[in-house]
């Protein structure tokens, strides 16, 4: 029973990490129709703001050091400002080009931003540890242990999807962020910015993928130049299974892919648990085979402003 | 009267295509206007131009005093051009009410929202009935008064509508022309109409222009062009075996 209890608490807060990263990549892509390659090296450099910018072996601690709060204010802050960097200097100019070119300008960003970690930083893993009192914090349930860190995870993305709800349903702000993801053009003929609102979803997006960073690096206390890569794969499989477009679908996607991988690791016999990712993916094609739209419908994929 | 808006000489691309050649439009203040030809003739084109979705390779479109060519739908609107384009294009994801106010986050007369809201809310009952309700889940009719409602609420200088009567019941399309022209007799709201049924534009318009292959083939008073073999001529290029210039046809 507690061994269950625990596997489902795995599964729920990986899913958790991955929804959020696909929450980010969905509100881009709502607004910009843009598949933004680049929102797992958003989260790597919400790691890497945490030390000091060196090539040193070791990690020197900057924003790490700070007070809870602050640190979390400065890391979202820091994410930000790169977002909305990106989008000044490689979006803006993509704006009217296909959701192709958009999705390659991406990759390159990507590139770029991975070359300079490793430039400024060193391409060596660093070791950060940040808080790991809360991955030593531990519950006994029907004996077994079970961690702070995951329940905190999942308590996390629940508020964060709240607030993401509130913002969308209750803001003005919100309300024509929803209008241009529906129809950019009709929203701008009525007066809603263009550069506004997609500066507002970049703002939103970094903000996301720092919060996923801070608990990523919580998580796994070390600091790689590809650290974001995978969490940006397999949000973006959770955005394509869940249905591109739709931000439920993106949570509910995230969710399955990370519930689906946490129950493999579990259950698979340990000879082929190496491989869970060869079934992992196995299973999403099998979903695209079934259902190409994606589990939750969307009004996506339309012309773009 | 002083015009209110200046279409100029202007020709707009697709790619290597010329979709419209070398057009001219003006409309004084309060006037209605109705530019009517048949499918593909441009008449889309010249409201996207003048709204700023698509920018003219030349010519130039005048805004009371301002020169408008080329800037951005935004700031268009910002400056008093509302526009209810072809195929209504109501936010599904949005409910009725916050489809109507969406366009009154730019304005800058805070007090006056609630008032116009209201006098929106009394032109269409329904809207009031259906507030609550998503915008995709009304009918065509009540899509069309939705989007009328939409662009009043920017409070425009002049609202142009791209083919109000498109897919709706010759009942309902009454009742939208009777609202337009309730508005600018009422309100004195300036009115530039695509419309492919000329029979239609005749009756609401005071002047017209009929387009043909992206270019002004005839315009006028609607009063001296009333008995319709001008424009007949002018809409197919010949009269020859058009014997019935009625609602399909045009």
């Amino acid at each position: 029973m507690g061994y269950f209890i625990q596997v489902i608490i795995d599964a729920l807060s990986l899913g958790s990490l991955y929804a959020l990263a696909a929450l980010g990549i969905g509100l881009l892509f709502g607004v910009l129709r843009l598949i933004n390659f680049a929102h797992g090296d958003f989260i790597t450099l919400g790691a890497y703001a945490l030390i000091v910018p060196a090539y040193g072996p070791n990690a020197i601690r900057f924003v790490a050091d700070f007070h809870p709060v602050l640190l979390v204010i400065c890391t979202i802050l820091i994410v930000v400002a790169i977002a909305l960097i990106s989008e000044f200097l490689v979006f803006r100019p993509l704006r009217y080009a296909s959701a192709a070119t958009l999705m390659v300008g991406s990759f390159a960003l990507s590139y770029v931003i991975q070359n300079l970690i490793i430039m400024i930083y060193s391409g060596r893993p660093k070791s950060l540890d940040l808080w790991s009192v809360l991955t030593e914090i531990k519950f006994d349930v029907s004996g077994v242990d079970i961690a702070l860190l995951p329940l905190l995870i999942i308590a996390v993305t629940l508020i964060l999807m709240a607030l993401l709800v509130l913002f969308l349903k209750r803001t003005p702000w919100g309300v024509q962020m929803r209008a241009a993801a529906e129809d950019f053009k009709m929203a701008r003929m009525l007066g809603v910015r263009a550069n506004f609102v997609i500066s507002l979803a970049f703002v939103l997006s970094g903000a996301l993928a720092a919060v996923v960073s801070l608990l990523f690096e919580v998580q796994t206390g070390i600091l790689t130049f590809r650290m974001g890569t995978p969490l940006m794969v397999f949000a973006f499989i959770a955005t394509v299974i869940g249905g591109m477009g739709s931000l439920v679908g993106s949570v509910v996607g995230g969710m399955a892919v990370g519930v689906v991988s946490s129950i493999l690791q579990a259950g698979l016999p340990p000879e082929v648990r190496g491989y869970r990712d060869v079934f992992v993916f196995g299973l999403v094609i099998l979903v695209l085979l079934l259902r190409p739209q994606g589990i939750v419908l969307s009004r996506a994929a339309r012309e773009r402003v | 009267m002083t015009t209110l808006l200046k279409v100029d000489n202007i020709t707009v691309h697709y790619s290597r295509l010329a979709a419209v050649r070398n057009v001219s439009v003006d409309v004084s203040e309060g006037e209605i206007v109705c530019i009517v030809g048949p499918n593909g003739a441009g008449k889309s084109t010249t409201l996207l131009t003048i709204s700023g979705i698509l920018s003219p390779t030349e010519g130039t479109v005048t805004f009371g005093t301002k020169n408008i060519t080329g800037a951005n739908p935004e700031n268009v609107a910002r400056m008093g051009i509302s526009q209810v384009p072809e195929g209504r294009h109501v936010f599904t994801a949005l409910n009725v009410e916050e489809n109507l106010r969406i366009g009154t986050r730019m304005r800058r007369d805070r007090g006056e929202i609630e008032k116009d809201f209201n006098m929106v809310l009394e032109m269409f009952p329904v809207l009031a009935e259906r507030k609550r309700q998503s915008a995709g889940k009304l009918s065509g009719g009540e899509q069309q008064m939705l989007v009328i409602g939409r662009a009043l609420l920017t409070r425009p200088k002049l609202m142009t509508i791209d083919e109000p009567s498109l897919g709706l019941a010759p009942k309902i399309v009454d009742r939208v022309y009777e609202v337009l022209t309730d508005l600018r007799n009422r309100m004195g709201l300036t009115l530039l109409i695509v419309e492919q049924s000329s029979e239609r534009a005749l009756k609401a318009a005071d002047r017209i222009y009929v387009l043909r292959s992206g270019q002004i083939q005839l315009s006028g008073n609607a009063k001296d062009l009333r008995d319709g073999e001008k424009v007949k001529q002018a809409y197919f290029g010949f009269t020859e075996g058009v014997k019935h210039v009625g609602e399909v046809a045009f």
